[in-house]
Parts: structure tokens; C-alpha cells; sequence
């Protein structure tokens, strides 16, 4: 059987359970009082899917602002990225659109994306609605589920929908339609870098 | 092991690693002490320094990371002078480079302990030495209109123990220039990152996850066959490296570093392996680093046991004492850039100067050894200049088969896997009938007697050995003649041979004592003890309970089985013994 090696990256808002989404599908286990992250800390899980070995290199990355400007080093070479935000909290959705600009700007060409809406346990205190966020994330082509790291709802799902929409070979990975083509997006504007 | 095998249980190891450092719980082997912030850090780095320039104060360390990892001023003063090029060198763009300077104070950390186990794992050349610090530097010198000096400099430096020069290297190739664009949230990130690494283990493949990318490298073991690399593979993904794979952790690239040498490259190994006083003078640090290192490790596997230096400055604390011109010149390897020295080492033995290194690998022309008196200005020729005459005849063959590499050429990494294995066979052919002679000092089996004093190992006789060169000298496994005997009666008044033969007579020793050991436990002694005097079993037990502590506290090469048959034969004789005796001696020398 193949091993393939995968890097994913997890962006978004500080709080909104990046590190937690990591935790429940790397350890299968939930921390409450969890430290903020400091820069990225990086942990590995290996799933099968179909025939091959999916090895995910997973960099969780610190939602905090000030370590926003090393977010590159982390979706640079990343087969797919995770933008997480908090249902609770309509902010981290304003600032998951931001990070969807930024991939396209600067991300990989195909980079698979995965919206993940979090704390979705927490549906009394709901600030946005699951309906806006799939239109949203269905505009993209990007993935979307609703997780809840602490009841470990839809996160194993999250990554087999990840390892789905992976190009089948790293050789050629424009063969596979399911990729998410940024670049291609006719409502985008071209923007030179820097 | 497959490559694959070896990569997922180190994967499993690293989360296993960090769930534990989250529960705050000790997941090393041997681990003395439960796990701190920082410790996983400390294991590969002391700190990571920034060197800048202020106008007013000169080279000044502007950041220290970890804020209390502990240097002393002389210290800092040290690293600020060794983390820039000499004020002559140009080094316009980014240089990378090494040095080593002596500790100014003794310190201790909560690791100590779990270090100095992976230590016992190391071949002796990767063994740290506890008086000195290498720092691996990044300098940066580019022109900015906006700063009032008109350029920027900077320098990010990482202070550690270790010497694995490759490996910091590649780190720093990978971190420095993001450093530079980033600032201080990247240095705090890099950190973090470095401190949930699994520890330097020896013999274990190992990942390094660093800001978005993964090191995997590999720690050789004292029990590697000597010239055998592991290759691991890297991966790449989207056209991007996601992970580096290291073939080596602290080889340099031998050729290109003797190649402006190529034709004394036999000389200097014999200069090396005798501890002669060397200087290197080289147009920048990052050529004295690269070549003070590749002569250091051209007599691999053996130790290099005096100081090197592979950048060195007139500001060094050392500086007075290496050369003064009362004494002798010390049996030292120095690497320096400033003009200066040429006059201040107008008197020393042996100078290599060397001019810049191409890539392309260019052999020069000149082969003779060029005269001392010659040496004056800093505008001398590239060049070894010395008076020293090779005990060895030149080894032709070497030299043809790199330079035909050359004409054709042959990629550098090849050139330098011959070139090693070159050196790593001419210093085996002059180790093993040294090995072969000091393990004939041991004595027999026999001559063991369980309840007498272990035998003394014999005495090393000069003249013994020599007598052995006739036919088990290095003639069995190599064609090169010369003055052999003449090499080894130098070698041995060197610091390398103490430094060898030292450790190999307390293993010796150590064996003795096991072996000693071993042929106590197999003797009724029990019977013994009932027919001897009371007094003679007491002393009897006490010396047994004294061996079990010397078993453990120096590591003797004991197997468990013996140990315990051991304990077993004490207490039976302690219960034989009357009542009062029996609380007296359970008492005593607890094991």
C-alpha cells in the first residue's frame, strides 16, 4: 500500500477550536482550559483511504494576530487547509473570508479548502447560520461540515472528506476535477503580490 | 528497517512525545526528572542570540532567546565579536558560518543527566565537550539607504552543545531569512517549535517539524559501521519541500573544502592526526569555519582531541594565550580571516592560506610546499606553507583518481565520499595495530581469580608495540610506505593518542572488573563463608556490597542475571551470619 505524506494546515480566529479540532482526531480526547497556541505546533495521524496510506502532516497554526504574518510557512505546500471559525461568534467568519482571499492571492493552486464551523454544541448562542456558511463555502467549491470538537462530532469526517478530494497522484494533480481551484474563480480579481 | 517503518514510528513517538509534554509527564527513556518548559529545548540549543550593530556600542546581542537562558558578559562579548565577519572580509548578501568558544562558567540544567546517557551513545568524535559551545551563525549584510550606517547587519546565531554542523546549517538556511523579514513573533515561534522536539537520540530516526517544514535526520551511534551514511527521503508536494531529509548531521563538504589543498591533503592528515599547531587564514569565516571543520574530521573515527577553533578573532579571550610567542605555539587548529594574524602567526609551524573556494571545484596547479620565511603579507599566494617533512610518501593514486572526478565531472558529494573514504582507510590502517597491541595488555581470562583483587591491565611499552609493527603494522592494509614507526613515535607523545588510549584503558578496566564480577558470582560463596572466620565473611560481605555500588555508579558492562545472583549470594551469607551481625550489615552499604 502507498504512504502518502500530506501537509494540511489549520487557519483561522483565535479560540474559534483549531487546536482542539486537532486534538480530538489525532488523540481522540477534548481539554477545556487548552493554552493558546504559540507560532503552530505540528502533529501526524495516518487513515487509509481506499488504497493508500494518507499520512497527514498536520500544522496547527496560532490564530493569534501577532502570529499572523507566519501563516505563509504553514499553507506553503499544503495539500489542503482547514479554516475554522466559531458558530457563536460572527466575527470568526468575517475573518475565515479573509483567509479564503488570502489563499487565493498566495496559496498553492490547488490547495484543497475545508471549512469547518465549530462549537456547533453550542446552538443557543448561534450567531451564524449553517445555511449562510455552506452558500458560502459552496460558491468556493470549498468543503464545509459543522464539527464540535468536545461532543467529536464530524471531525473524522472532515478529514475523509479531505482525503477524498485529494488529487489521486502528486505527480499529476490537475488530472483530478475535484481540487479547489482558486485561481480559476472567474469573480476574482487579479492581484500582483506584494 | 524500511524507510517507511522507521518514519512512522518516529511520527508515533513525536505525538507520544507531546502528549506527554502537555501532561506535564516524563516520556524519555532514563528521563531523571520530570519535564520543564524549555527543557525539550535545551536538549538541542543553549539560546538563540540576535547580533546587530549600534552605531555607538558596536556589535551588540540585541535579543537573547529564552529571556533566562544564562551568558555571562564575557560570553556575550565573545559571541558578538565571532557572530560578525572581520571588518575586511566584504561578505555582502548572506554568509553562514561556525564557531566554537570556551564556556566561562560551569552550569548545569535538569536534563544533565538524560544528555550525558545519549552521550555514552555517540561516536567519540560526536561526544560534546563540556568546556565549549559552538555557535552556528546567519549574517546578513545588505545595503539600506534608510539606516544611518547605510547598511543592514545582522546576524542570528544559535548557541549549542552539540556538533552537528550540517544539521544547524540547514536549520538555519530554512529559519534565518524568514527571521529577517519577520522579527521577533517568528523567533518566539521557532522556539516553540524547537522545544516540542523529540530528544537527540542516537541511532533513532528523528523529525524536526520547524516553522512549516520537517527535518528528518539521524543521530549515528557509536556502534555504526564507521563510513556508512543512512539515507532518508525527502517529500515534496505541490512543488514545494515539505519535508528535508538529512543524509548526514555533521559531515562538511570534504571536498570542496580540501580541494584548494588537494595536494597536501595526505600532509595535513598526518599534521592533524600528530595535534600540530594549524592556522587556517581564509578570505571569510565561512571558508576558515568550513576547512578548520573538514581538518578536524579528516581523522575520523579517531577524536581530535585538542581546541579548534574554525573562527577565531583578535577579541577572543583566548587570544593572548594562543599566541604569545614565549611558549611553544599550542597544539591547536585556528581559522582566522583578519590580515593581522599573518604577522601575529608569522612563527608558527604550519599555515594553510587558502583563497576563495569555487564551487566548480578548480584543482590548482601548484604542488610544492611552499617556505615559511615566505609568509608575510596578507597578500601571500593560496598555499600550505610549512617546513614539516611527511613521515608517509605521497599517496598518488588519491590525487589522480579526484582529479580525473574533476575532468569529468564528477558531482562534489561523490568527490567528497571518496575523499573520506580515503582518510577514513589510512586512519584505520594506522589505528587498528594500536587497537590490536592494547588489547593484548589485557590479561587472560584465567589469570581471574574470584576471591583476590581483580589483575592489572598490563603496562602500554613503546617499544613492545613497536616490535609488533613488523607484522601486524599498518602494511597489512595499506600500500603506502614510509616512515611508519616515525609517525606512531610521534603520535604517541600527542594529545590525540592520550585522548585515545585514556578511555580505552578505563573500558578495559571496566571489563575487568565485570569480568571479575561475573567469576565471583559463579563461586560457592557461601560454602566459602562457613569455612572461614567470622571477621573474614564480614569483610567478605562488605567488598560485595561495595562492587554492587561500583557496578552502578560506573556503569559496568554487568549483565542483570549477575547483579541479581549477586544479591542473592550476600543475603544468604548475611542470613548464616548471628542476629546481630544480620542488622548490622542489612544496614550497611544499602544497595
Amino acid at each position: 500500500m502507498a504512504l502518502r505524506e500530506l501537509k494540511v494546515c489549520l487557519l483561522g480566529d483565535t479560540g474559534v477550536g483549531k487546536s482542539s479540532i486537532v486534538w480530538r482526531f489525532v488523540e481522540d480526547s477534548f481539554d477545556p482550559n487548552i493554552n493558546p497556541t504559540i507560532g503552530a505546533s505540528f502533529m501526524t495521524k495516518t487513515v487509509q483511504y481506499q488504497n493508500e496510506l494518507h499520512k497527514f502532516l498536520i500544522w496547527d497554526t496560532a490564530g493569534q494576530e501577532r502570529f499572523r504574518a507566519l501563516a505563509p510557512m504553514y499553507y506553503r505546500g499544503s495539500a489542503a487547509a482547514i479554516i475554522v471559525y466559531d458558530i457563536t461568534k460572527e466575527e470568526t467568519f468575517s475573518t475565515l473570508k479573509n483567509w479564503v482571499k488570502e489563499l487565493r492571492q498566495h496559496g498553492p493552486p490547488n490547495i484543497v479548502v475545508a471549512i469547518a464551523g465549530n462549537k456547533c454544541d453550542l446552538n443557543d448562542v448561534r450567531e451564524v447560520m449553517e445555511k449562510d456558511a455552506k452558500d458560502y463555502a459552496d460558491s468556493i467549491h470549498a468543503i464545509f461540515v459543522e464539527t464540535s470538537a468536545k461532543n467529536a462530532i464530524n471531525i473524522n469526517e472532515l478529514f475523509i472528506e479531505i482525503s477524498r478530494r485529494i488529487p489521486l497522484t502528486d505527480t499529476n494533480p490537475s488530472s483530478s476535477g475535484k481540487g479547489f481551484k482558486l485561481r480559476r474563480q472567474p469573480s476574482v480579481t487579479k492581484r500582483s503580490c506584494c | 528497517m524500511s524507510v517507511q517503518e522507521q518514519d512512522q514510528d518516529q511520527g508515533g513517538d513525536l505525538s507520544a512525545g507531546l502528549r506527554s509534554l502537555c501532561k506535564g509527564e516524563a516520556p524519555v527513556p532514563g528521563g531523571c526528572l520530570p519535564l520543564l518548559p524549555w527543557d525539550r529545548f535545551s536538549a538541542w540549543l543553549h539560546c538563540v542570540c540576535v547580533v546587530g550593530f549600534d552605531l555607538e556600542l558596536g556589535q551588540a546581542v540585541e535579543v537573547i532567546y529564552p529571556q533566562h537562558s544564562k551568558l555571562t558578559d564575557k560570553e556575550k562579548t565573545s559571541i558578538c565579536y565571532l557572530s560578525f565577519p572581520d571588518s575586511n572580509s566584504g561578505c555582502l548578501g548572506d554568509t553562514q558560518f561556525c564557531f566554537r568558544f570556551r564556556q566561562s562558567s560551569s552550569r548545569k540544567f535538569s536534563l544533565h543527566c538524560l544528555l550525558d546517557q545519549f552521550d555514552r551513545d555517540l561516536p567519540v568524535y560526536l561526544k560534546k565537550d563540556s568546556a565549549y559551545y559552538y555557535g552556528y551563525v546567519y549574517f546578513r549584510q545588505v545595503q539600506d539607504k534608510t539606516l544611518k550606517r547605510g547598511y543592514f547587519q545582522k546576524s542570528l546565531v544559535l548557541i549549542s552543545k552539540l556538533p552537528y554542523i550540517h544539521f544547524f546549517h540547514t536549520l538555519l538556511g530554512q529559519i534565518a531569512p524568514e527571521y529577517f523579514e519577520k522579527n521577533e513573533p517568528f523567533l518566539e515561534a521557532a522556539c516553540s517549535d524547537v522545544d516540542r522536539w523529540p530528544p537527540p537520540v542516537p541511532g533513532k530516526t528523528l523529525i524536526l517539524p520547524i516553522m512549516g517544514v520537517l527535518i528528518k535526520l539521524r543521530i549515528p551511534t557509536c556502534h555504526d559501521k564507521p563510513g556508512t551514511t543512512q539515507i532518508i527521503q525527502s517529500t515534496h508536494q505541490m512543488g514545494m519541500q515539505i519535508s528535508i531529509a538529512l543524509p548526514t548531521v555533521h559531515e562538511v563538504d570534504l571536498f570542496r573544502c580540501f580541494c584548494p589543498v588537494l595536494f597536501h591533503i595526505q600532509m595535513l592528515w598526518e599534521l592533524v592526526l600528530l595535534g600540530e599547531p594549524l592556522v587556517v587564514m581564509a578570505p571569510s569565516p565561512c571558508e576558515s569555519s568550513e576547512t578548520v571543520l573538514a581538518l578536524v574530521s579528516c581523522i575520523s573515527p579517531l577524536k581530535y582531541c585538542s581546541d579548534f577553533r574554525p573562527y577565531f578573532t583578535i577579541h577572543d579571550s583566548e587570544f593572548k594565550e594562543y599566541t604569545t610567542r614565549t611558549q611553544a605555539p599550542p597544539s591547536v587548529i585556528l581559522g582566522v580571516t583578519n590580515p593581522f594574524f599573518a604577522k601575529t602567526l608569522q612563527h608558527w609551524p604550519h599555515i594553510i592560506r587558502i583563497g576563495d573556494i569555487k564551487l566548480s571545484g578548480e584543482v590548482p596547479k601548484q604542488v610544492k610546499v611552499k617556505k615559511l620565511k615566505n609568509l608575510k603579507t596578507l597578500d601571500s599566494k593560496p598555499g600550505v606553507y610549512t617546513s614539516y617533512k611527511p613521515y608517509l610518501n605521497r599517496d598518488e593514486e588519491i590525487i589522480k583518481q579526484l582529479q580525473k572526478g574533476v575532468q569529468q565531472k564528477r558531482p562534489a558529494e561523490a568527490q567528497s565520499i571518496i575523499l573520506r573514504r580515503y582518510f577514513l582507510e589510512l586512519t584505520q590502517s594506522f589505528i587498528i595495530p594500536l587497537e590490536r597491541y592494547v588489547a593484548s595488555l589485557m590479561p587472560l581470562q584465567k589469570s581471574i581469580s574470584p576471591l583476590k583483587s581483580p589483575p592489572q591491565l598490563k603496562q602500554f611499552s613503546q617499544e613492545d608495540f613497536m616490535k609488533t609493527l613488523e607484522k601486524a603494522g599498518p602494511q597489512l592494509t595499506s600500500r603506502l610506505k614510509g616512515d611508519w614507526i616515525g609517525l606512531y613515535r610521534h603520535f604517541l607523545k600527542s594529545v590525540n593518542f592520550d585522548g585515545w588510549f585514556r578511555p580505552r584503558r578505563k573500558e578495559m578496566t571496566q571489563k575487568l572488573e565485570a569480568l571479575h564480577l561475573e567469576a565471583l558470582c559463579n563461586e560457592d560463596l557461601l560454602f566459602w563463608s562457613q569455612n572461614h572466620t567470622e571477621v573474614e565473611t564480614v569483610d567478605l560481605v562488605l567488598k560485595l556490597k561495595n562492587k554492587l555500588l561500583q557496578t552502578d555508579r560506573e556503569h559496568l558492562p554487568v549483565n542483570a542475571d549477575t547483579m541479581e545472583k549477586l544479591q542473592m549470594h550476600i543475603d544468604s551469607i548475611i542470613l548464616a551470619l548471628p542476629e546481630d551481625l544480620q542488622g548490622i550489615l542489612l544496614k550497611t552499604g544499602t544497595t
